[in-house]
């Protein structure tokens, strides 16, 4: 076994240097949910799928009319940008259910291709009726069709392409304009909704499958965090038994490869520095570890509180909190920063736990009254969602204030005295 | 109201308005064409666009039902203006008021489906809306075409809606199944990480070769430094394979041999591994002399601090004393255990050891401390070192509490 220095300072809680260690839980937290973003959105893909479905039907339908009429100056161009559409369509179908997770860029570079050569030949077949915008149906049809990829490429590329579908039909049609006393309202009118009809549906499918992920995320933050609400009264938080099995491995690998001789003895000033800062490291977490509580992991680990709410809670009282009691606390604390009325980041919460005042308030036996003072910037006392003075009330009893216009909740809060125990 | 539930409806609000205030812009576009509508309802319908888009610019943040009466009551007076002020609409216009009906306002569909009064108001709306459009428009588009097209409008957005709030549970019940997931996680790992942290004795003894290896192992032989490496190790793997393995005094005789040095014992008995503790130091070259009680029971936290400071103690001395003798006095009364850490070596400064020995401050002194103990240092240049440690003893009830 050979001993490689470890890639990155491992301590993931250091006392005055927390603000860093609770960015790196966020973003790892962050990277292990990001590719669970695409829960259910399979089954909006269906949805769009069936959209697009019928809505080449409906093109079709009225291609068949204007072919009966006798219209197409050019009847098989049409006919073929409707072949080559119903396959690209067909095709991009099967392989988004049968993938199901993200297309393959050679495949979403294949399906604008085709989308590109429908787009053309429809065009074609009508260029000479100098009215694209009421005779196209393909090229209008294969804006509708990027619904079929939205769930399985980023939101910017269907952006981007519908994007430049629509800027390329209205250029198409400003090459392809009527003799000048035909332009009037009559005939721009229906290029507008012709280039509306291309663009919108993608448009629209990204902004429903945008906020669908999102609403996905904030949710399967708000469950994983609740996960806190049953730990102990002192937690080390999920990354912390890793860094310090990590640790433990580096320290042993290092250790064999010196009883094993792979490492020179004495040691190289390089090895030794990494023996100094092992142990250092490996001391810290041994030592600081088990001071945090719930909330603290509860905060750290969510992306969504830890960039809002800052905790005070000096003698870690928040450990004390029961499961309900934590339950309401962390609900009331998600409400506060969750419920983004205007999207903002002047938003703040802070939760001070503590410190306990002895005698103030007569309490029953073997119980203490931890206070717990919430206060905020930006948020309206009349604003905010009524829900939260049921989760506050699951806390303890508490008031209300309005305090530099913006809400302040004090809570008393009854918990087991510990020393009963 | 479910969280989600929650997400669900700001979800649906936005969508609306990103569709009604889309379909809003392509209607204003055909509106404002030369010709479309009459002089007089144009400039009466333009405010009412403003209305429109501000109210349904709302309606993506606010739940309130006031935004939604107010983008359709804006909405159904510019379809009434054009088509009653001045002249008739022209063709542009009726497709500007069509956007408006069928598809702008349609967008409303997307936020009433939630529960049945609102469902119940998107019945009235859709009715009102649509009657006006048809009796309104009759003689510009034949009014079934315009009905087929006004409903299609309509339905879609709803459909939308529907669709949606049915992907919504299912998503709920997978997330919700990824929580207890993560839940059962948490705990193992909490266990996970309080097994290795209860290995405290292992760990002293692992920082404590470490710390040797720190200063290049200067002053050990490199064979005893490989030997201890190597136990050490042992020990890791074994941590790390699931048992929690205990230093034993032995270790460095047995370790290899068929019959397991490791003991998985958890008992704060202070002799066996004060044992421990001596026989890592005599393998370094430090002869560690015990006096006094031979079994003291701790609690194991105090236990662990206590060796901990000792063991810290002891390889100062090992560094820095010059000597290669060191004497342990333990003696304990009814509240205190103490150990009094005696070389006759170089001494030092007290007032250097602030900077040079801040380690030792902050990981012994305070953890001694934390378990109500203390330590105190004396040395003077020349004289030799006394550091004395100290940790309550704690009764048997605390010992029980502090496993």
């Amino acid at each position: 076994m050979t001993f490689s220095a470890p890639e990155e300072n491992t301590l993931g809680v250091v006392v005055n240097n927390a603000r860093r260690a609770v960015g790196k839980t966020a973003r790892r937290l962050g990277r292990a949910s990001a590719h669970r973003a695409s829960l259910g959105t399979a089954f909006l893909g269906l949805g769009a799928a069936i959209l697009v479905g019928l809505r080449c039907v409906y093109g079709v339908s009225w291609f068949i009319g204007v072919w009966g009429r006798g219209a197409y100056p050019q009847p098989l161009a049409a006919l073929s940008a409707w072949i080559v559409l119903g396959a690209v369509v067909v095709g991009a179908i099967v392989t988004s259910r049968v993938i199901g997770d993200r297309l393959p860029d050679w495949m979403f570079g294949l399906f604008l291709t085709g989308l590109l050569v429908a787009v053309a030949l429809d065009v074609i077949a009508v260029w000479e009726l100098h009215d694209i915008g009421r005779n196209a149906t393909a090229a209008l049809a294969a804006g509708m069709a990027l619904l079929v990829v939205v769930t399985v490429r980023g939101s910017s590329e269907i952006l981007i392409a519908a994007g430049v579908l629509g800027a390329g039909l209205a250029v198409v049609i400003f090459l392809d304009t009527p003799p000048t006393e035909q332009i009037t309202g009559e005939w721009i009118a229906p290029q507008i909704t012709a280039v509306a009809a291309a663009v919108l549906p993608a448009v629209i499918g990204v902004a429903i499958v945008e906020g669908f992920r999102r609403m996905v995320q904030v949710e399967l933050d708000r469950v994983l965090v609740q996960s806190t609400v049953s730990a102990p009264r002192y937690a080390v938080g999920m990354l912390a038994s890793e860094e310090l099995a990590r640790l433990d491995l580096a320290a042993e690998e290092l250790l064999e490869s010196i009883a094993s001789k792979k490492t020179a003895l004495p040691l190289a000033p390089k090895m030794a520095s990494v023996a100094a800062s092992l142990a250092t490291e490996l001391r810290l977490h041994l030592i600081e570890g088990r001071r945090e509580t719930w909330l603290y992991h509860a905060v750290s680990e969510s992306e969504m509180l830890g960039k809002a709410v800052t905790l005070v809670d000096k003698s870690s009282l928040a450990g004390l909190l029961d499961p309900i009691q934590r339950d309401g606390l962390l609900a009331a604390a998600w409400l506060l920063v969750g419920d983004t009325i205007t999207s903002n980041a002047s938003r703040t919460v802070t939760v001070q736990v503590g410190p306990v005042a002895p005698g103030e308030t007569p309490v029953p036996e073997h119980k203490i009254l931890i206070p717990i003072t919430i206060t905020t910037t930006g948020v309206a006392r009349n604003r905010v969602d009524p829900s939260i003075w049921d989760a506050l009330g699951r806390v303890g009893h508490y008031s209300d204030h309005t305090q530099d216009s913006s809400l302040r909740v004090d809570i008393e809060c009854l918990v087991d005295n510990p020393a009963d125990l | 109201m479910d969280l989600i539930t929650k997400e669900r409806d700001r979800l649906l609000q936005r969508t609306a308005r990103v569709y009604g205030l889309s379909f809003t812009l392509v209607a204003l576009l055909c509106f404002v064409l030369p010709g479309a509508v009459s002089g007089a309802a144009l400039i009466i319908s333009l405010p009412l666009f403003v209305v429109l888009g501000v109210a349904q610019f709302r309606i993506g943040i606010s739940r309130s039902p006031v935004w939604l009466a107010l983008s359709l009551g804006a909405g159904l007076a510019i379809v009434v203006v054009t088509c009653t002020v001045g002249d008739r609409p022209s063709q542009a216009g009726f497709t500007a008021v069509l956007e408006l009906a069928a598809a702008s306002l349609a967008a409303s569909g997307l936020v009433l489906t939630s529960n049945a009064p609102r469902i119940a108001a998107l019945v009235i709306v859709f009715l009102v809306v649509g009657t006006t459009l048809l009796l309104l428009t009759s003689d510009l588009q034949a009014p079934l075409r315009t009905a087929g097209i006004y409903v299609l409008g309509w339905v879609l957005p709803t459909l939308i809606a529907i669709w949606i709030s049915a992907g919504v549970p299912q998503v709920a019940k997978r997330i919700a199944s990824i929580g207890r997931a993560h839940r059962a996680e948490r705990q193992a790992s909490e266990l996970e990480a309080q097994r290795r942290q209860g290995a405290r004795l292992l760990h002293d003894t692992v920082l404590a070769t470490l710390t040797l290896l720190a200063h290049s192992g200067v002053g050990v032989t490199p064979e005893a430094l490989r030997q201890q490496a190597g136990d050490d190790a042992k020990l890791l793997r074994q941590l790390r394979l699931g048992t929690t393995p205990t230093p034993n005094g032995t270790a460095g005789a047995t370790v290899g041999t068929a019959t397991s040095p490791i003991q998985v014992i958890d008992e704060p008995v202070l002799g066996t591994t004060l044992e421990s503790v001596k026989q890592r130091f005599g393998r370094m070259g430090l002869q560690v002399s015990w006096h006094g009680t031979g079994q003291v029971l701790l609690p194991s936290d105090h236990l662990d601090a206590f060796l901990l400071a000792l063991a810290e103690c002891l390889e100062n001395v090992r560094r820095h004393s010059g000597v290669t003798e060191a004497h342990v006095t333990i003696t304990e009364d009814n509240k205190m255990v103490r150990a009094m850490v005696t070389d006759a070596g170089v001494g030092f400064d007290i007032s250097d050891i602030d900077d040079a020995k801040l380690g030792f401050t902050e990981s012994v002194v305070a953890r001694l401390r934390d378990v109500g103990g203390n330590a105190r240092l004396f040395s003077a240049p020349g004289s030799g070192t006394t550091v004395v440690l100290e940790v309550p003893r704690g009764d048997a009830s605390t010992a029980e509490a502090g496993q």
